[in-house]
């Protein structure tokens, strides 16, 4: 077994995760080497009639004829969604350019999605990107996709599907909670913008830090703006660090983003099926600012995912920092691909995210101490873009809390599980 | 209740597997024992004798089965290696959601609870509060509340958005799990609260639960020897209801000078029923056709002249959007025949069939197995039927808020009791008429019979 670590497709950069592809680690399993010794059972054996007994079924009832392909990889694609969201089923023409890495593509949305239920389901959406002008919204569904109904798709499909040449376009069908009728939408594809990490000193002596997601650029970056601000004349009281609406971190950015806090502590671990060994991930000690204790508060929501949810939650677990918002997504783990006879793949979750305290973040995701105060909701309208940090509710609150000193009894609050 | 269903899945025999798809369940053993011989579970395949190991062993299975071969593997991968060790039920209905969701919108797979949810429905006699719902564009949505049930007289609407049932939320609920949660003992209540174009925010609406009975027809007469027969959907007991009408009116309506049906928000049921309810109104020639890809999926049904009420010749049928299937059916083959006058707007326009399949884990699958057509051969998929003379639902007045309406509407039903509220044999009054455009324009065209429109089309 062939153990790439924690980039996967080597690029131009050399070793950085291809950004698009919405997993942390790909644990390579370049020959099909494992075939699984199965134990069957009675059960077992009943199970698989089942499904025989089905597939005969549509194959000769169904009005229109379908190919045994189309039924199987069907199927696949529902077996795989039925474990989780990074778990996904490969093509053999989507296996074969794994194989031999993918380019990075010209030009996407800007947005990452989810199927799960039969529903295509945005989770986040980057600030003013092409989806973001579209006028797409965290939480919307899209329902039709060039007239099309969305189904039958993995996530990694759906995502895909939003990818390719600069100046594509989709004309979508989206649901929004209280709305009636759908919306129609028209999203053009663009290179991404380099997603810099950006700060700002509020109220003479906070800082406010804003990822707006991770790419290969971004530890850097962090650490570059957090030395200029230890030099902040007059000193700092307090840092905003502002995870909203980012999903698409990898596990290893996480971990060298967590470094300047952290040092070489502990980011993350990750549990595989037992008799699988554990995984602590650490951060770089070279990297970690000396005599830097600022009480913090972390802004996380339902657009926060994977690196930036292991992020928040070292931070939390290690640094005492309070997170603000509202839950995270809970999408968080460790995928390798498994070959199948016909050519074609599995892309399946083997290990899930521990935050160093041994929070499971997969599922449930991490519920901040301090609820986020819940904005106006206007019914029928789309929701105004993000407002700068002086303005913006979330941050006016996450400085109330820092300004009073309850970081420390806030973070108290977080219970050993 | 399902659109159009067939008594056509007869549960397959658990020892026969035909087909494509032979060899899966031995497959997996395969995976284990290509060379190793049988793993100690496999003396069950010994209940399967007609198929040979050796075979597929030898590498001489024939090349359909390939495939198949693929998902035994990936199961056996997922079992042996996901993170986390699921039970292989879910897997299995996992594969099978799958499957069925490369089919068509109305086809699904049905997990054993939802499948005894459905038949219970489909018995004839329930608690619930009354509602026909939908996943429209994946929202719950009330197709049609029944006339007379508690949804109808608390003001449900067709259309209406369910946004929670008792406080939860119904994103991504499935059909039969809203329908175990809306249904309950008699007496109980349940609170749905409703999303609907016009309201400001979403309200609650609280119902208390009664015993629903599958009452499909209703009955009214205009002055003039004119009846109203009003179809709320095809059960078993649709046409036998509707020939008790026709006969009572026939005895009482002297002369009998025509016949409304109302198949207005009918969202249809058994195919069978809608084919006797046409039958009732013509005396020969053919009511509809399905297609499908076997010969048992391809029938032809025709009408025939034997034992039937005399019914006059002015027959107007009303339609609307949300007239369905069986409904699209009864008013396809009337107006193909040119037998009757259609009033309204376009019908809902889902033209086909579908089977349950039972599985043999008491499972099932509703497979889409035909569609059908007209008389000449229209089909009615997407398109839905036209009427002859499209007169519209009533507008709100101007200046006046659609709530304001609709509240007004509300407090008028509660006071006063609906057009079939009333015992049939009372004549339905002008004011009546006049709250509802279309049935006043049938009532028009009959006193005025034939219209000029039918008359040119039958020259």
């Amino acid at each position: 077994m062939k153990l790439f670590s924690i980039g996967i497709f080597p690029t131009r950069r050399g070793f950085f995760l291809y950004r698009a592809l919405p997993f942390l680690l790909v644990l390579f399993l370049a020959v099909s080497g494992a075939q699984p010794v199965l134990a069957a059972s009675a059960q077992d054996y009943e199970s698989l009639r089942l499904i025989t007994e089905a597939f005969n079924e549509i194959s000769q009832k169904f009005v229109w004829k379908k190919s045994e392909e189309e039924i199987v990889y069907g199927s696949l694609r529902g077996l795989m969604n039925s474990l989780d969201p990074d778990s996904s089923f490969l093509t053999p023409q989507e296996y074969k350019k794994v194989l031999s890495g993918q380019k990075a593509p010209a030009a996407e949305a800007g947005l990452d999605l989810i199927y799960k239920d039969n529903l295509l389901t945005v989770v986040s959406v980057m600030d003013n990107g092409p989806a973001w002008r579209a006028g797409l919204r965290p939480g919307d569904h899209i329902l039709k996709v060039d007239g099309h109904l969305v189904r039958n798709l993995t996530t990694q499909e759906a995502t895909r599907r939003f990818q390719g040449k600069p100046g594509t376009s989709f004309k979508l069908q989206v649901l929004r909670n209280g709305l009636v009728k759908p919306l129609n939408l028209t999203l053009t594809l663009e290179p991404l913008a380099p997603g810099q990490v950006t700060s700002k000193i509020i109220k003479d002596s906070y800082a406010y830090i804003r990822i707006p997601y991770f790419t290969p650029e971004t530890p850097g970056e962090l650490l570059s703006a957090l030395k200029n601000l230890k030099l902040h004349h007059p000193p700092l009281k307090g840092l905003v660090l502002d995870l909203r609406n980012n999903a698409r971190g990898t596990l290893e950015l996480a971990v060298r983003a967590a470094s300047p806090f952290l040092g070489n502590r502990e980011v993350v671990t990750t549990k595989g099926r037992p008799p699988e060994p554990n995984q602590v991930y650490k951060g770089r000690g070279r990297d970690e600012l000396s005599n830097f204790h600022l009480p913090m508060v972390v802004l996380v929501d339902g657009g926060t995912a994977r690196g930036a949810e292991i992020l928040a939650g070292a931070l939390r677990d290690q640094f005492g920092a309070v997170l603000l918002g509202s839950k995270t997504v809970g999408l968080c783990g460790v995928t390798k691909i498994l070959p199948l006879r016909d050519g074609s793949a599995l892309m399946m979750t083997v290990a899930q995210c521990y935050t160093p305290k041994g929070q499971k973040i997969p599922g449930k995701g991490l519920k901040p101490e301090v609820e986020g105060k819940k904005p106006k909701a206007v019914a029928g309208v789309t929701p105004p873009a993000k407002l700068p940090p002086d303005n913006d509710p979330w941050v006016i609150q996450a400085l109330e809390i820092l300004q009073h000193k309850k970081t420390q009894k806030l973070a108290k609050k977080v219970v050993k599980p | 209740m399902i659109a159009c269903r067939r008594y056509g899945g007869k549960p397959l025999n658990p020892r026969k597997i035909r087909g494509v798809f032979p060899a899966l369940f031995l497959v997996l053993f395969l995976c284990g024992s290509l060379f190793l011989g049988p793993p100690p579970g496999a003396t069950a395949d010994s209940r399967e004798p007609s198929l040979q190991l050796a075979s597929l062993l030898s590498n001489s299975s024939p090349p359909q089965d390939a495939k198949i071969r693929v998902l035994a593997q990936a199961l056996a991968l997922v079992e042996d290696q996901y993170v986390e060790k699921k039970p292989l039920k879910d897997l299995v209905y996992g594969s099978i959601q799958g499957a069925v969701s490369i089919l068509d919108s109305h086809s699904s797979f049905m997990t054993p609870e939802e499948y005894r949810e459905l038949q219970i429905e489909t018995k004839g006699k329930f608690s619930g509060i009354g509602i026909e719902i939908t996943l429209k564009d994946r929202t719950l949505t009330v197709v049609s509340p029944i006339e007379g049930t508690p949804a109808y007289r608390m003001g449900l609407q067709a259309g209406d958005q369910i946004v929670k049932i008792n406080g939860t939320p119904t994103k991504n609920i499935s059909l039969t799990e809203a329908v175990k949660l809306i249904r309950g003992p008699q007496g109980t209540k349940v609170i749905l609260t409703i999303n609907r174009e016009g309201f400001a925010h979403p309200k609650d609406f609280v119902i208390t639960r009664a015993t629903i009975p599958i009452r499909s027809v209703k009955a009214r007469i205009v002055d003039g020897g004119i009846g109203y027969i009003k179809l709320a959907n095809f059960q078993d007991q649709t046409d036998r209801d509707l020939q008790n009408y026709l006969k009572q009116m026939g005895k009482r309506l002297k002369p009998f000078n025509g016949l409304i049906l109302d198949l207005r928000n009918d969202p249809g049921g058994l195919l069978e029923q809608a084919v006797r309810v046409a039958d009732e109104f013509l005396k020969s020639g053919l009511i509809v056709y399905t297609e499908g890809r076997t010969p048992q999926q391809s029938m032809r049904f025709y009408a025939h002249p034997r034992g039937k009420v005399e019914i006059p010749v002015p027959l107007v049928v009303l339609i609307n959007e949300g007239s369905a299937s069986a409904s699209e059916i009864v008013a396809g083959a009337l107006k193909d025949q040119k037998r009757a006058f259609l009033i309204g707007t376009k019908s809902f326009g889902k033209g086909s069939v579908q089977t349950i399949i039972p599985l043999e884990d008491g499972s099932a699958l509703r497979l889409t197995t035909a569609l059908y057509y007209t008389p000449s051969g229209i089909t009615i998929q997407d398109k839905g039927i036209l009427p002859d003379e499209v007169v519209k639902e009533p507008e709100i007045p101007a200046g006046k808020s659609l709530a304001k309406v609709r509240e007004e509407n509300l407090k008028k039903h509660m006071l006063k009791k609906g057009l079939t509220d009333k015992p049939w044999s009372e004549p339905i009054s002008e004011a009546e008429l006049k709250q509802d455009p279309q049935l006043q324009r049938a009532v028009e065209l009959i006193r005025n019979w034939p219209p000029r429109k039918l008359a040119q089309k039958t020259k």
